[in-house]
């Protein structure tokens, strides 16, 4: 395939990426005790893009044949073309960055998978441990999907990359109910990798009695009363905050768009505790190594003691912020033209201790865990959901409360930072991050004490009765 | 190789490795998109795509593969791989292929037209929205615009005697945009156009209307809260009331005991007035089809009659583990197993003219967009008020903002007040005007 895509970048006087990326994954998914999917997919395909005249062209295909190939970029050049008659703002240069030569293995392509079968018994024992937990656990989900990439990216500014990844996402639910009441509960992970790496995170066994415990405290739980409070954010939800309320922010695209930190580089953004990184190159779901334009995946510092660095770049927006991209251009599928995206993004950890910073609330919340729903704009305002959530009194933790959302404006909050601790994570389990096209993402940091707004319909709800 | 020799190929070598029954379920299309943002064209791009979709059923068992890979080696792989998973798998006794039964071709639902679209005239037609939209009006911003054109072909083929193969075109303009007028920004608005005839992709009047909503939205002011009645615009009633009701009416939801009407079949869900029929046999309409997922005929089905629940949505699994016929509703495509899914979702339209509800509103709103979330489950939903516009005494309509309304879904189609006898179609549901009575709204 390299030979092939080599001879038509090479035929082509236009500038021109190609890549083929051939994706075989595995869904496998229990509901309730039944096998609602077993499947076994295969797609692949070459994307092609043309920059012709300061504009882009993308043609996708799956006939990978050297004819077919000669012709989809024929047709990319094409339509690149007569955009360019239409367009404004032309494309004056690309950003260079390493371009990527050689051969890439993200995982070790030494371990070997467990057969279907194997992972089908393991997983049916899981959904149906859930659910025998006890009469109050009245439903059980478990969704398992791996999926292995073999991409080859040819470009004419000179990258020649073969490039092996693995990525392995779990999630399991339990449903539970009691006295008419019902709560639901996830438990998630997700790796680059494979069955392995990803039940090392956590036994499947584990993630069964943890899923029925949380479940089960939130049945007991009582709501919070809302307003605001210094709290405890736990790793997952630092990961939530800096990739979807600040790291989306950060995305060139977005900053040309009016974000809230256009012109604001070299400002003060964030408590001097705060440092915020992108790193493709990191262990994460979202390690990259070289991204679908050919660059070499580089971190970038976003935020350094609290002043605003860098933002994340394509090379066609490096170049126009004079800068080098670092690998952050992504594509999800060959059907995909590549967009700017987070890899693992994180806050660097402190070095204070969990209890300490317990230790230091009057009257807070220690939350953990990210709950359904959320959303997160280009002005920094954010509201999650959050899955559990404990009381802090006098430096203790108490009682358990459910029906917790946080909100506020991202940068104010880590404005508010006084506590980072040692404990770190690059922890977003099982999701996706969503622009255009799905990108496996990670994302993560130390315990983070800050002030938040807390909220939620519920606690509502209940005050009104 | 024909779209024949690929599917007959699958199926041929699945009876020959010693499954019970295989079905093949096959998937080609051609598309063309042109994309518009931030006022500028975006990079215009092509797809062409074919692929397979292979379930195999032994001992009671499944299995599925799929791949786009449509070499003999890598068919007979895929094949191979769906045995594998159907031999390490539990049984399910439901799990099971329909039969044969007499499909009739439905007309309107391909435009030959469509085989000589090229990319530069869906550049032309995004030029005619621009002029239409920012080149009459500078206050108009595009945020997103994006037009394509769309040949699919689908066929089905299983071991009972199932076989079927099909051609349809579909053209779409999503458009979402503001206008600005110094300081004053009306709200985000958005128009929607989906249709299997190339002719019908005005990109020019669709311009127009947006460019008209938005500009009539500047100068929203803020208003306080009050509780009253809502009238939501087709696209509003289709996002805040209609998917819930799909969701409730599948039978997969109703089976896993998530859906909240699963113990109301027959009994009233809303207020008299409404009735919701699902039709895929419908000429020219976009969820029109010959044959669903798995090579069923749609069924014309009442889901809702005057208020009463009357049907659910089914597949064949579903339809077999509720010992009923399967209605038509498989869904879903080669790369994934047969889920539930609506064809032309069409709610009866009401006796009056929109503006006829209007005159007959003492205070309430007018909702063109919602933007928010709304749980199906419980039915409970808070969001965005988006073009909202604010009647007083049967007219005065004043473009609002910071509206928000709140309420559960499932309690508000008691409230209904009216329907208009307009109709738009949004995806593939057709809905009228609804305006419902009781809505708390929420301002400033």
């Amino acid at each position: 395939m390299l030979r092939t895509l080599k001879k038509i970048v090479h035929g082509q006087d236009e500038h021109l990426e190609i890549r083929y990326h051939k994706r075989f994954s595995t869904v496998i998914q229990f509901k309730n005790g039944i096998l609602k999917k077993g499947e076994r997919k295969t797609l692949a395909g070459v994307g092609i893009r043309a920059l012709v005249d300061g504009c882009w062209g993308f043609v996708s295909t799956s006939d990978t044949d050297e004819d077919s190939l000669r012709k989809a970029a024929e047709e990319a050049v094409k339509a690149a073309r007569e955009a360019a008659n239409l367009k404004k703002e032309k494309i004056k240069g690309l950003g260079e960055g390493d371009a990527g030569q050689g051969k890439f293995y993200l995982y070790q392509k030494d371990e070997q998978e467990p057969e279907f079968g194997e992972k089908v018994v393991s997983l049916q024992k899981a959904d149906g441990k859930i659910r025998d937990a006890g009469e109050d656990i009245i439903g059980s989900m478990v969704n398992y999907h791996v999926f292995q990439d073999t991409k080859v990216i040819v470009t004419s500014s000179g990258a020649e990359a073969e490039i092996f990844d693995q990525k392995s996402e779990i999630g399991i639910v339990a449903f539970g109910a009691q006295d008419g009441k019902q709560e639901m509960a996830v438990v998630s992970h997700g790796v680059t990798g494979g069955w392995k790496d990803l039940f090392a995170r956590e036994a499947l066994d584990k993630m069964t009695e943890r899923v029925v415990e949380i479940v089960r405290t939130k049945l007991k739980a009582g709501y919070a009363r809302g307003g605001d409070y210094t709290v405890i954010l736990d790793p997952r939800l630092v990961g939530v905050l800096a990739h979807e309320a600040i790291g989306h922010t950060v995305e060139a695209d977005f900053v040309l768009s009016g974000s809230v930190v256009a012109d604001k580089i070299g400002e003060k953004v964030a408590s001097d505790l705060i440092t915020l990184i992108d790193d493709g190159t990191e262990k994460g779901v979202g390690k990259v190594i070289v991204d679908d334009e050919g660059t070499v995946s580089r971190p970038t510092v976003i935020i350094e003691n609290g002043v605003l660095k860098n933002y994340l770049h394509s090379r066609e927006t490096a170049h126009m912020f004079a800068t080098e991209p670092r690998g952050n251009a992504r594509a999800y599928t060959y059907r995909d033209e590549p967009l700017i995206r987070m890899t693992n993004t994180f806050i660097k950890p402190g070095k204070d201790k969990l209890e300490d910073m317990i230790k230091g609330i009057d009257d807070g919340f220690l939350l953990v865990g990210m709950d359904q729903g959320g959303q997160a704009d280009a002005t920094g305002e954010f509201m999650f959901g959050v899955q559990e959530g404990y009381r802090i009194k006098n430096g203790e933790i108490k009682e358990p409360v459910k029906g917790i959302n946080i909100s506020g404006q991202a940068f104010e909050v880590l404005k508010s930072a006084d506590a980072l601790s040692s404990e770190f994570k690059l922890d977003l389990g099982a999701g996706y991050c969503g622009k255009m096209q799905p990108a496996k993402a990670d994302a993560g940091g130390p315990y983070l004490r800050c002030r938040v707004k807390i909220g939620g319909q519920k606690g509502e709800e209940e005050q009104d009765e | 190789m024909s779209n024949r020799d690929i599917y007959l190929e699958a199926l041929e070598f699945g009876k020959k490795t010693g499954a019970d029954h295989v079905e093949v379920f096959f998937n080609k299309s051609k598309t063309l998109e042109v994309v518009i943002e931030k006022n500028d064209l975006q990079v215009p791009k092509g797809d062409k795509y074919q692929g397979i979709g292979v379930r195999i059923f032994k001992n009671g068992k499944i299995g599925f593969a799929s791949t786009n890979l449509l070499t003999t080696e890598s068919i007979q792989e895929t094949v191979r791989s769906a045995l594998d998973l159907a031999e390490n798998s539990p049984a399910d006794p439901d799990q099971g292929l329909p039969e044969p039964m007499p499909l009739k071709e439905v007309e309107g639902i391909f435009d030959p037209r469509g085989e000589s679209v090229v990319l530069a005239d869906l550049i032309n037609k995004g030029n005619e929205f621009m002029e239409q939209t920012r080149g009459t009006d500078s206050r108009v911003t595009i945020d997103t615009a994006s037009f394509k054109a769309e040949i699919i072909e689908r066929a089905i083929v299983n071991t009972r005697g199932i076989q079927a193969e099909e051609k349809k075109t579909k053209f779409e303009s999503v458009a979402m945009g503001f206008a600005r007028d110094g300081e004053d920004v009306s709200s985000f608005d958005l128009e929607y156009l989906v249709t299997p005839e190339w002719e019908k992709l005005k990109t020019g009047e669709i311009g127009e209307r947006l460019r008209k909503k938005v500009v009539g939205n500047l100068g929203a002011e803020t208003i306080p809260g009050f509780k009253g009645s809502v009238i939501l615009s087709p696209f509003a009633a289709v996002m805040l009331l209609f998917s819930p009701i799909v969701f409730g009416v599948n039978a997969d939801n109703v089976q896993n005991g998530i859906s909240p009407w699963r113990e109301k079949m027959g009994q009233k869900v809303s207020s008299e007035f409404l009735s919701i029929e699902d039709d895929g046999s419908l000429p020219g309409e976009i969820g029109s089809k010959m044959f669903d997922r798995e090579g069923i005929s749609p069924q014309r089905l009442e889901v809702i009659s005057n208020g009463k629940l009357n049907a659910w949505l089914h597949n064949y699994y579903t339809a077999s583990k509720a010992g009923e016929k399967p209605t038509g509703h498989a869904s879903g495509g080669d790369q994934s197993l047969p889920g539930i899914g609506p064809n032309n979702f069409i709610i009866k339209p009401g006796q009056e003219s929109l503006d006829e509800i209007i005159n007959s509103i003492d205070r309430g709103l007018i909702v063109t967009r919602y933007s928010g979330g709304s749980d199906p489950v419980s039915g409970d939903f808070s969001g965005v008020v988006k073009g909202g516009y604010l009647i007083e005494k049967g007219k005065d309509l004043k473009p609002v903002k910071e509206v928000m309304i709140a309420g559960n879904v499932y309690k508000l189609l008691h409230q209904l007040l009216a329907l208009s006898n307009e109709t738009q179609r949004v995806m593939n549901f057709n809905s009228p005007y609804v305006a419902i009575e009781g809505v708390s709204v929420t301002g400033k």
